[in-house]
């Protein structure tokens, strides 16, 4: 029985991880097969990469993407910390239900702010394009860039503040020469992630995209329907990379502030 | 006595600052409380001004209004003869030495010293001139490209004074600036700081609740308690005519007995204290049967045998001694339990035995009476 228990850890974690990676690992070797086929291994070829990389819808969707996610993280990234600083640094009434309010798109069904966007933009007459897919994913990434930066700003030493002041720098000058250098480490681990997270959103994008603004992931899935070849694999080995790139170095950030905390 | 050297240094006599009926309140309602209370001060230009008192007396309040991070709750601030209250702090022209440094982290030691004079929009050339100057005249010119975190608490120190001062303040705010510091880098530190407010001629307002920093390197000195200020006065005075108990308890060693006067005549009094009758010469305003403390330090005390006239005696069992080196403390208990400290010079006769029957006295001038 104890040997039972003693296993269970173990091999529980293995189970999890094998669920957890298993399919990203198969689909990472197979977007090197030769053959058409993403269950038979035929031999290595790199010809579905360039084949991804020729697809027009693919390409278009990527362009799409990419826009989307550098403006929306930008919106995203300077919304965040304006609210994070007013929080940190600002007393003000109705403060933690302030925090709760942007916070709150992490935690509500993603598909209820899909539909809420939906219906806003049918009401307010707005044409569906890159301004309501922008918009949708400021609203789902503002409260990542909102939790990153209040982080780094309650880490911060007040007094920094004050020896400016001291020093004779008005606000202004104090936020620009000592408040935003100190901060842009987690700004920009901010601006990454919210690039991300617009770059794989799907639910909302279904929802607010409109014609010829069509994001990767649509794209994807749009192409999936015409048949499953390693073309997708190849797109997915690609997005993966970039993702976990991004990830990797935003989380050592955040980690590493949160510690110097504790 | 030793001559009075409370006197101000010479050409002194313009105030810096004057803190006309501060009050600072924290908190709303039943808990609002005082950190300042009715702050009546003038601080003369070129002053060395201490205020000492012991932890949360209200110092750091005290300095961050002069400095504008806070603002009174009432009464009215001037500095150098203008009404600053109200003003913000980037537009007085007062620096201050924070307890912890404070440095700017993400910027290097240069950069740090020439913060003030950038924001301020002096030349390149200028800032680049006086910031070698100002860690010139701090010993850390070799520090200018490292950051603050690659130097000592004693060197974040003197990177913290050099970039007070180098923009030239009319005043120097400086709290507890050596609180981190052992003891030896300390000592060092109060010389080297004396020695820089003596040349540059600028007000230094220090705060401390070491009373020795407090008696070495002040010109005057506010003892605080409480938020109230006790009593202002140059070093000997604060050490030798203590105002209260407060002041008299709070400075060095100090006995405090209870006393009563029992009888009086002309300016000359008898007094009981501690199963002792006194008399004692005082110009007090006191009548018979009013309470008072009699403040003895514990160096004016020696041990005497038989009858000798003209002194202050008390009479117990003697206590515990402590051997302090120099000297030793010897406790006296008397008659009503009271504990006398006397510090004695070693050598100048056998140590006494515990429990054994003495005497001790001092001349009538050594002892401070007080009312409050
Ligand atoms: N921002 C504040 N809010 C509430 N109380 C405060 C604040 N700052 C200081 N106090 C209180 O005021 C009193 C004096 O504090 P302080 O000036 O820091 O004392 P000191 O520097 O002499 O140790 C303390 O009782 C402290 O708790
Ligand atoms: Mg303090």
């Amino acid at each position: 029985m104890k040997k039972l228990i003693a296993l269970y850890v173990p091999a529980a974690t293995l189970i999890g991880y094998i669920f957890l990676f298993a399919p990203l690992l198969v689909l990472v070797i197979y977007a090197f097969n030769a053959g058409r086929s993403t269950v038979v291994w035929e031999g290595f070829s790199l010809a579905w990469f360039a084949e991804a990389l020729r697809d027009r819808g693919l390409r278009a969707g990527l362009q799409v993407s990419v826009i989307v996610a550098i403006a929306s993280a930008a919106l995203a990234t300077m919304i965040g910390t304006s609210a994070a600083l007013a929080v940190v640094k600002r007393p003000f009434a109705g403060k933690n239900l302030f925090s709760t309010l942007i916070i709150a798109p992490l935690v509500l069904p993603e598909i209820v702010l899909a539909v809420g966007l939906l219906v806003a933009t049918v009401w307010t007459g707005v044409p569906l394009g890159y301004g309501t897919l922008i918009a949708g994913h400021v609203l789902v990434s503002i409260p990542f860039s909102f939790l990153i930066v209040r982080a780094a700003a309650s880490g911060l030493d007040p007094r920094l503040d004050e020896a400016a002041a001291d020093l004779g720098a008005n606000g202004k000058q104090a936020f620009l020469r000592v408040t935003l250098p100190l901060l842009a480490p987690a700004i920009l681990s901010a601006f990454l992630l919210c690039a991300v997270i617009s770059f794989d959103n799907f639910v909302v994008s279904t929802f607010v995209s409109g014609v010829g603004s069509t994001p990767l992931p649509i794209q994807i899935y749009a192409t999936l329907k015409s048949g499953l070849t390693p073309k997708i694999n190849a797109l997915g080995a690609m997005l993966i990379a970039v993702n976990v790139l991004v990830i990797l170095v935003v989380m050592s950030r955040y980690l590493k502030t949160i510690r110097k905390q504790s | 006595m030793p001559p009075d050297i409370t006197t101000e240094p010479a050409g002194v006599s313009r105030a810096a600052i004057e803190l006309i009926d501060i009050r600072k309140a924290f908190g709303t309602g039943a808990e609002t409380a005082y950190a300042v209370d009715r702050l009546n001060l003038t601080i003369k230009a070129g002053e060395f001004f201490t205020f000492l008192g012991p932890s949360g007396c209200g110092k750091t309040t005290t300095l961050r209004m002069i400095a504008g991070f806070e603002e009174p709750t009432s009464g009215r601030l001037l500095l150098d003869g203008r009404d600053v209250t109200g003003v913000p702090a980037h537009q007085r022209n007062v620096n201050t030495v924070f307890q912890s440094y404070a440095l700017f982290p993400h910027l290097n030691v240069g950069e740090n010293v020439g913060f003030g004079l950038s924001v301020k929009g002096v030349a390149k050339d200028e800032i680049r001139d006086r910031v070698k100057a100002a860690l010139d005249s701090v010993h850390m010119t070799h520090a200018i490209d490292r950051k603050p975190s690659a130097l000592s608490g004693g060197q974040q120190q003197r990177i913290a004074l050099a970039r007070a001062l180098i923009n030239r303040p009319s005043v120097l705010l400086l709290d507890e600036p050596f609180g981190a510091l052992d003891l030896k880098l300390r000592r060092e530190m109060q010389m080297e700081v004396k020695e820089m407010q003596r040349r540059l001629g600028i007000t230094f307002i220090f705060v401390t609740h070491d009373q020795e920093e407090a008696l070495t390197m002040s010109d005057r000195i506010a003892v605080m308690n409480n938020g109230v200020v006790q009593q202002v006065g140059g070093p000997v005075e604060i050490y030798e005519r203590p105002a209260n108990r407060f002041t008299a308890g709070f400075i060095g060693d100090m006995n405090l007995i209870e006393a009563r006067i029992t009888a009086r005549n002309g300016d000359q009094f008898t007094l009981e204290a501690a199963g002792s009758r006194i008399d004692f010469p005082c110009t007090l305003p006191l009548q018979p049967g009013d309470a008072c403390i009699l403040a003895i330090r514990p160096e004016a005390l020696h041990f005497v045998e038989g009858e000798a006239g003209g002194s202050v005696r008390f009479s117990g069992a003697l206590g515990e001694a402590v051997y302090i080196g120099t000297d030793t403390v010897y406790a006296l208990v008397l008659a009503d339990g009271t504990r006398l400290h006397a510090r004695v010079r070693n050598g100048d006769r056998p140590m006494p035995q515990a429990g054994a029957p003495a005497t001790l006295a001092c001349a009538p001038s050594a002892i401070r009476l007080l009312t409050q």
